[in-house]
């Protein structure tokens, strides 16, 4: 019944699958990026603990 | 590296915080043990004000905001000042976040044993606490921001963005979870109602667990973790990963409190998926933590300090892929209601945040007092005491969780369960509760000599108020250098970390709550249900008060052996009245669903009053005090008031007459008690009849047959 009415909020049926998709794409995005990045700055991110 | 500027941290409100945090850890330990002999012997509920379900919310609530809360506060204004090169930005604002937070907790200590309650689970206490809570973390929000602000370090080390995303989701979430209508000081409905309620309450509750038991606690890791080993961190890209899929993951996961329950299916199964994809950020987390110290594991031998901090590490691991596992409907079919949770958060706030909060007091405590730690051996002791406990905490409780599960689901080859009462399956566990509270114990000892010997290195060093540091000053406006990586732009600006982490934060929230909300006005009324009666609604507020939602659910699941067990399983349309819901997590007691008119009002009244008459070898508390204590009507007709604004379809006037119709339908109660041999004078002016109607009334609307 009342799963039944929330059907009948506009594109219901998308909120599932889009928050996958936006999920997946965030995550591409930040890891696609993180990747990429100079190990010389990550190394000096790293190590900014231990310099203090 | 000209203009070197000097300048001092504060330790002084570290050593505040990690002292608070101690403190709160051994109340709120001790409050633990209590509770845990009360289930065995039944006898030490001191009623009414330290009963099981009055003392459970100050149990829960002293270990997440006091033990950990100050624990967390101690970790940030420690490692915040030195990554930041910067003194906190206001002393002032300092010591207000500290004795603002302790009056709040002062105030929950007072208020949940004396019933003031909203029953939200670790979200109980009172709208004027709410309000308090909300001055103090703005409070705390301000002085971090400002110290970020003027810091001399230009870039954001990994730590502090956990740190901005757990300040900005506490308070979207605390705001939201606290919306409700104040009836009088200590009173208020929420503006939710039923299912809808419930879904923004295990938001709100799976995050608390989210956004204060972990981001913190994982920030203080990616800190005191590569402090202790004197090594960096592992990787710091899988830093970078691991924080944004773990916050924009994490806010989705709360409907998995709920499955099979009436709330839509397209909403559980959101819950459960992004639950079970948890398993990877969390772990990555996990494995960059333990991955830290390649190469010192010999180290970690002879450090009581790595010792901690790794078995904490570990424990975050395995409570992180039990999570997602208790997500998947088949497990948590068993798994709900049962022993299992308590055992699962139990590796998550003993292990994670027990032993990474001792683990940084050991590191913090000889530094700020210029000294050795007192005893190596003691912290060792501390170590294996503190892990023994951990099992034998846990171990008992997951066994106690399967049978118990296993036994309510069997059914005899005739088709019959094969353990209708209740009870049965309740003492047959009685010997791991036992075991569970040697488990308790054994931490509890070993706190106490954790404590012991901090306070033996405090008396041997001097502490160091004001620690003396040096940096060059930040540069206002740095050129951006050509091809500056985007994360190396952002971790300069604080400010867009944080609405980009609200954004993240926000879209789980808004994706899965404002559905439900839109279509409130479209929520389907089912004929028979009805509003609670005036006397009924005292008798619910009573309910509240006494905390029996700690141990008893009012939600019937689907299942062959719930349906036979209880009765009909319960309809979201059914609960679109009650107000605070009360569907509970955990059965220590029988659901109470179907439990108007199984039993005759004199049933109820015997049971109250000693609930071994009724049950024998009951573990429930006895109310002998509701028998006693007069009913008190004077505040229905703002609670009338209040609630039709809400829209519970009161009648007009109707807070006018309530008094009088409590009165009337408390006289008939009265004589059904007397008619089955009750001898109680004046029994009609006693909180007891409220409780009885209450109960009475309870999944009864589904029953009636609705009018031609």
């Amino acid at each position: 019944m009342y799963k039944y009415l929330l059907e009948s909020v506009d594109g219901i049926q998308w909120f599932g699958i889009g928050s996958l998709l936006l999920f997946f794409c965030t995550f591409c995005f930040v890891a696609i990026r993180a990747f990429i990045s100079k190990k010389e700055d990550m190394d000096r991110m790293a190590n900014m603990p231990l310099e203090d | 590296m000209s203009n070197i500027q000097q300048f001092q941290y504060d330790n002084k409100i570290v050593r505040a915080f990690g002292m608070a945090s101690f403190i709160f850890g051994i109340v709120g330990m001790l409050v633990g043990i209590i509770l845990a002999l009360q289930i065995v012997y039944p006898s030490l509920n001191l009623g009414p004000w330290l009963t099981f379900g009055r003392l459970r919310p100050l149990h829960t609530n002293a270990v997440i905001f006091a033990f950990v809360g100050n624990g967390i506060f101690m970790g940030i204004y420690y490692s915040l000042q030195r990554l930041l090169k910067a003194r906190m930005w206001s002393s002032t604002l300092s010591w207000i976040h500290f004795w603002g937070w302790q009056v709040v907790i002062l105030l929950a200590a007072i208020t949940l044993p004396l019933g003031l309650t909203t029953s939200g689970e670790y979200s109980e206490l009172i709208w004027p606490l709410d309000i308090l809570i909300t001055v103090v973390w703005v409070i705390f929000g301000v002085n971090m921001f400002g110290t970020i602000l003027t810091r001399r370090e230009s870039h954001l080390y990994v730590a502090i963005w956990f740190y901005i995303a757990t300040w900005v989701t506490v308070a979207v979430l605390h705001i939201v979870r606290s919306l409700e209508v104040p009836v009088s000081w200590t009173e208020s409905y929420p503006i939710f109602s039923g299912v809808q309620e419930a879904l923004v309450q295990w938001w709100y509750g799976h995050n608390a667990v989210a956004f204060f038991l972990t981001t913190p606690y994982l920030g203080m890791m990616y800190y005191f973790l590569p402090k202790a080993a004197n090594r960096p961190v592992y990787s710091y890209k899988l830093s970078i990963i691991h924080f944004w899929a773990l916050i924009f993951i994490y806010i989705w996961a709360g409907p998995h409190h709920l499955l099979y329950t009436s709330l839509p299916d397209w909403v559980q199964s959101l819950g459960t998926v992004f639950s079970i994809m948890l398993i990877a950020p969390s772990w990555g987390g996990m494995l960059n933590g333990l991955l830290t110290l390649r190469g010192a594991w010999d180290r970690v031998a002879n450090d009581p300090v790595l010792k901690f901090m790794v078995v904490a590490v570990i424990a975050y691991g395995m409570a992180t892929f039990e999570g997602p596992m208790l997500s998947i409907k088949s497990v948590n079919a068993i798994s709900h209601f049962t022993d299992w949770t308590i055992a699962h958060v139990h590796v998550g706030a003993l292990g994670w945040n027990g032993f990474l909060t001792f683990g940084v007091l050991y590191w913090i405590w000889p530094r700020m007092y210029r000294t050795e730690l007192y005893s190596k051996q003691l912290a060792n002791i501390h170590f294996w005491i503190g892990t023994l406990g951990i099992i034998f905490y846990a171990v008992p409780l997951y066994w106690a969780g399967w049978t118990q599960a296993l036994m309510w689901k069997e059914f005899t080859p005739e088709g019959t369960l094969a353990w209708g009462n209740f009870l049965d399956t309740v003492t047959q566990i009685i010997p791991m509760y036992t075991l569970r509270i040697v488990g308790g114990s054994l931490f509890f000892v070993g706190t106490i000599l954790g404590v012991y010997n901090l306070y033996k290195t405090g008396q041997q060093g001097s502490f160091m108020a004001n620690e003396s540091a040096e940096a060059p000053a930040r540069e206002r406006h740095p050129e951006a250098p050509a091809g500056e990586h985007w994360h190396r732009w952002i971790e300069r600006r604080p400010l867009q970390m944080l609405l980009f982490s609200t954004i993240m934060i926000a879209i789980g929230g808004i994706v899965q709550i404002l559905p439900m909300v839109f279509v409130e006005s479209q929520v389907p009324k089912i004929s028979t249900v009805q509003p609670y009666t005036p006397l009924e609604l005292t008798g619910r507020d009573i309910y509240i008060r006494e905390g029996c939602v700690g141990c008893h659910s009012q939600m019937i699941r689907p299942f062959r052996d719930e349906t036979e067990r209880y009765g009909e399983y319960s309809k979201s349309g059914e609960y679109i009245y009650d107000r605070p819901f009360l569907w509970g997590s955990k059965r220590t007691g029988p659901d109470l669903w179907r439990e108007g008119g199984k039993y005759p009002d004199s049933w109820h009244y015997n049971h109250m009053l000693d609930p071994t008459t009724m049950s024998p070898g009951s573990i429930m508390p006895a109310y002998p005090h509701l028998l006693e204590d007069k009913l008190d009507l004077s505040g229905l007709p703002s609670k009338i008031n209040v609630l039709r604004a809400l829209g519970t379809p009161y009648s007009k006037d109707f807070e006018k007459y309530a008094v009088g119709n409590a009165q009337e339908q408390a006289q008939k109660i009265a004589k059904n008690l007397a008619s089955q041999g009750v001898k109680d004078a004046q029994i009609e002016d006693k909180e007891i009849v409220a409780v009885i109607a209450y109960l009475q009334r309870l999944g009864t609307d589904i029953k009636v047959k609705p009018k031609q």
